[in-house]
């Protein structure tokens, strides 16, 4: 152990005698701190922005004056996503996604006013999270300093002496590797910063702590694999050549050829084409408007039933309401069926896209940290169902208001006169059906739990490079 | 002067180079596969077209048909709007994946509708599509780094360059034609799929003469900054490695640090409203009506159209011309924020198009998004076609509401079609 930490003293006093190491942290922390900070204000930024809009559509909704039940259903709600505690580091899919979503009776919308529809443009590649800056720059920065790690040695003929002196093949591969597992940490402490404020306003300790740690293993692989490349290498150039090419391949090509691999093995049909297939089922199930449409005979005879009544007047109930609220229900069955499969469809392409993780640990840190921190797809839809049940939940409760509070005569003479439009309306206070809509990303465990996978990935791309470590450790003077 | 004896003697010496044939091998691959996807995602959008008109027409043929009075006809028909994919989009599909191209609308208010969208998988998107714009504007530079940095440093670190020298009298004599070689090879299998693609989707030949050149362009510009980074690193005894680090460190500067910096002042800089403003303001306005004095909704709306102030009574206390001019009113009630919400997307993109004079790699994208069209520009020009067409719409059926004319299915087949923009100006 004491060779080994000698190793890694000796690279670090190398890398403190060129400045190289220096230039490098000082240049990766400045950047990363830069992000952490900028990165933190926009989201939180967005997070008050976000809860005001909903506050204040909260409010509106309340305040309506006394109207028609039915009117209300129309007036809708908004529901804004507020971004998760760990979005300060990863904001994943935030930009790309819709934020705010119109709910209303009859139709589900879809989530509107994308952050990078706002943007300049600039960032399609780019982005300033700290999570892109760790992830593909960071890399860059392990490359830069350690590509020379062994190919210093050979060239200046120092690791035959090393060797014959006792000192192991292992042992100095693996006290180099120690030297840019410690470098690379460095590069870490502002995303440890932002991890343990994420704590404080909310997120739980142990994700945190295990979000922080796959960026550690991040770092692991990518210095396990600068030091293998340079063992492998007898000159300093191809060494860094190689490992640029590695870099270049795992961080840029294969997310990009995973996400168009995904589009092009699994088309998906788009929101606008299944919607006419939705509309083809609907038209099956009448229109909710027309009390009298033959769809409804069925409900028609079966209250006429129960209620032991001649006519839909006799009912002690309106009959009117009673058909939006049946009418509602079948077509949410419809409208969910459709939206489950739509959500299944994008989530099946994103699985394809992460399968690549395999391949690039850069895509598995990125599934990794995307489903840790709450950022990802998932995330999104699990939005979109929430915003879907409190847009059931509250046009149903307004059907019943509908229903219940409203005379079935009052209601079919609502257009007759101004007095008569007056009598067709309940009391405002019947709007407090409305709940709060808070969203919160899926709960720790289930994020765990949804990024067990990606973490194999890590540790399969760690135990890789180890792999390729120890094969060539036999033949390093070779 | 170049000599054919030199340019024979460094094509020689490069064909045993294997490393050499690893990279342009990897460039052929690459610009290959972004041709491919980019010609399949070209076909797979116009397959999606064609199947929505049809649906669309058979659809609104159906609703129309159940339909008795004009106003019930203005509220159920949805028309779709669309802007096709220009053929040489495949090589630059821009801001497609985040700005809508299709939207089905109806003659409700528009606020309300405009900002849906029918964005593709979120996560996809923000991994990014492989087009051959990003393998020209990021990814070039990069290989072009690797395959010139060390055309003379390697030489010299192998030992080789004063043996060089003495053969080869000057160093261009064998940098310069060596350089060439490698510059021409590449330039050979970066365009070559590009044209295949061309040919294979028929695109016309401005514009793929246009973007070929932008992809030349920026090729020439990051192999004379390698070769004069080479060259100038070469004299002061640089290693190659290092060389490298300074090249691949000014393509940080200017395809990361750059835009991300100035992406973040620009959004300091210009404010804009929040779009979830812009459909509350509407909504407000839509649903106050139903409790304002009908006065107050015609007051509003006869601003916009007075020459329907005679035909303003109503027989009851719901009116289809009343309704939809409640719904103007909405679009009016929030036309101003609306338009600041447009402006600052402008404006944005305006800064963002001065900043990418400083940045080549930016540069070279936005152009051949422009020659596409599929950057931000072509995508308020969609939507301004798809206002243009509700305006359309409205003005179709405001005489035929306003003006009470009896109903017969056959003055529904002159409402207005959809034309998409026409492009070859």
């Amino acid at each position: 152990m004491g060779v080994i930490w000698l190793i890694a003293k000796d690279e670090w006093r190398y890398w403190a005698r060129t400045k190289l190491a220096l230039v490098v942290i000082i240049i990766g922390l400045v950047l990363t701190v830069a992000s952490v900070v900028v990165n933190s204000i926009q989201m939180s930024h967005a997070k008050h922005e976000r809860d005001h809009l909903q506050q204040s559509a909260d409010k509106q909704f309340l305040e309506q004056p006394d109207r028609h039940p039915h009117r209300m259903v129309h007036y809708g709600h908004y529901v804004f996503r507020t971004p998760s505690p760990l979005s300060i580091v990863d904001p994943g899919v935030d930009a790309y996604t819709g934020t705010a979503i119109f709910l209303e009776g009859h139709q589900q919308n879809s989530a509107m006013f994308a952050d990078q529809r706002q943007s300049s443009g600039l960032t399609r590649f780019s982005s300033l999270s700290p999570a892109f800056l760790l992830q593909i720059l960071m890399p860059l920065l392990i490359i830069m300093v350690g590509y020379g790690a062994i190919t210093r040695e050979k060239e200046q003929g120092t690791i035959a002496i090393l060797i014959t002196q006792g000192v192991g093949e292992y042992k100095l591969l693996i006290g180099k590797f120690l030297a840019l597992l410690t470098l690379g940490s460095m590069l870490l402490l502002p995303l440890l910063f932002a991890s343990i404020y994420a704590i404080f306003v909310g997120e739980s300790a142990l994700l945190s702590g295990i979000f922080v740690l796959s960026y550690l293993l991040y770092v692991a692989i990518w210095s396990a694999l600068v030091v293998w490349v340079s063992s492998i290498t007898a000159k300093g150039q191809s060494s860094f050549a190689i490992s640029i090419g590695l870099w270049i391949a795992f961080s840029i090509l294969i997310p990009r050829v995973a996400s168009s691999t995904a589009a092009t093995m699994m088309p998906s049909a788009g929101k606008l084409e299944s919607d006419f297939a939705v509309l083809d089922e609907l038209r099956k199930l009448g229109d909710g408007h027309i009390a009298i449409d033959p769809a409804f005979a069925q409900l028609q005879a079966n209250l006429l039933t129960q209620y032991n009544a001649e006519s839909i007047d006799e009912l002690p109930i309106n009959f009117r309401g009673a058909v939006a609220e049946y009418s509602e229900n079948q077509l949410t069955e419809v409208l969910n069926q459709f939206a489950e499969t739509r959500m299944h469809e994008e989530l099946s392409q994103a699985k394809i896209a992460r399968l690549f993780g395999w391949l690039s640990p850069t895509l598995s840190i990125r599934s990794a940290s995307m489903a840790l921190a709450g950022t990802h797809l998932e995330t999104h839809h699990r939005f979109l169902r929430e915003a879907e049940a409190l847009r059931f939940e509250f046009v149903q409760s307004l059907n019943r208001v509908h229903r219940e509070k409203l005379s079935y005569e009052a209601d079919i003479n609502r257009y007759k006169d101004k007095s008569t439009a007056q009598n067709a309306r309940v009391d405002s206070s019947n709007w407090q059906v409305l709940s709060a809509f808070e969203f919160k990303s899926q709960k720790p465990q289930q994020r765990l739990v949804q990024s067990f996978l990606y973490f194999l990935q890590l540790l399969f791309c760690l135990g890789f490079a180890f792999c390729l470590i120890g094969l060539t450790a036999r033949r390093l003077l070779k | 002067m170049m000599m054919l004896r030199d340019l024979k003697r460094e094509s020689k010496f490069l064909a045993k180079q294997k490393p050499l044939w690893a990279l342009l091998a990897i460039l052929l691959m690459l610009s290959s596969f972004a041709v491919y996807t980019g010609v399949n995602e070209i076909r797979q959008q116009s397959q999606t077209l064609e199947r929505l008109l049809q649906k669309d027409r058979l659809d609104r043929e159906d609703v129309l048909s159940q339909q008795t009075d004009f106003g019930s006809a203005a509220y159920y028909s949805f028309h779709l709007t669309y802007a096709p994919p220009q053929k040489i989009a495949f090589a630059a599909m821009g801001q497609r994946d985040v700005f809508p191209w299709k939207h089905r609308v109806r003659m409700l208010a528009l606020e309300g509708q405009i900002y849906e969208t029918d964005a593709d998988n979120p996560e996809l998107t923000f991994l990014g599509k492989f087009d051959f714009a990003f393998l020209v504007s990021v990814l070039l530079p990069l290989l072009i780094i690797l395959l010139l940095h060390n055309i003379a440093s390697s030489e010299r670190e192998m030992g080789r360059f004063d043996l060089l020298l003495v053969t080869a009298k000057k160093q261009r004599n064998f940098v310069i034609p060596r350089a060439f070689i490698i510059i021409c090879c590449a330039a050979l299998v970066l365009i070559l799929p590009f044209i295949t693609g061309a040919l294979v989707l028929g695109t016309d030949l401005t514009s793929s003469l246009t973007i070929g050149l932008i992809a030349l362009g920026h090729l020439v510009f990051w192999a004379f900054l390698t070769l004069f980074a080479g060259h100038y690193g070469n004299k002061r005894f640089f290693s190659s490695a290092r060389i490298a680090s300074g090249l691949i460190g000014i393509w940080l500067l200017l395809t990361v640090i750059l835009p991300v910096a100035s992406d973040t002042i620009i959004k300091q800089s210009v404010t804009s409203p929040n779009g979830g403003e812009i459909v509350l303001t509407q909504r407000e306005a839509v649903n106050d009506a139903w409790d304002l004095p009908v006065e107050s909704t015609w007051r509003d709306f006869l601003v916009s159209y007075p020459q329907w102030s005679g035909s303003t009574n109503m027989q009851s206390l719901f009116e289809w011309k009343w309704y939809f001019a409640f719904q103007q009113v909405g679009d009016q009630k929030a036309a101003a924020l609306s338009k600041r919400y447009r402006n600052s997307i402008v404006r944005k993109d305006h800064y963002a198009s001065l900043v990418s004079w400083l940045s080549p790699p930016m540069l070279s994208q936005r152009l051949m998004e422009k020659i596409a069209h599929t950057n931000v520009s072509a995508a308020l020009a969609y939507e301004d076609n798809v206002r243009k067409y509700h305006t359309q719409l409205r003005e179709f059926y405001y005489p035929l509401l306003f003006n009470d004319t009896t109903f017969t299915e056959k003055t529904l087949t002159q409402v207005p079609e959809f034309s998409p923009l026409d492009i070859q100006d």
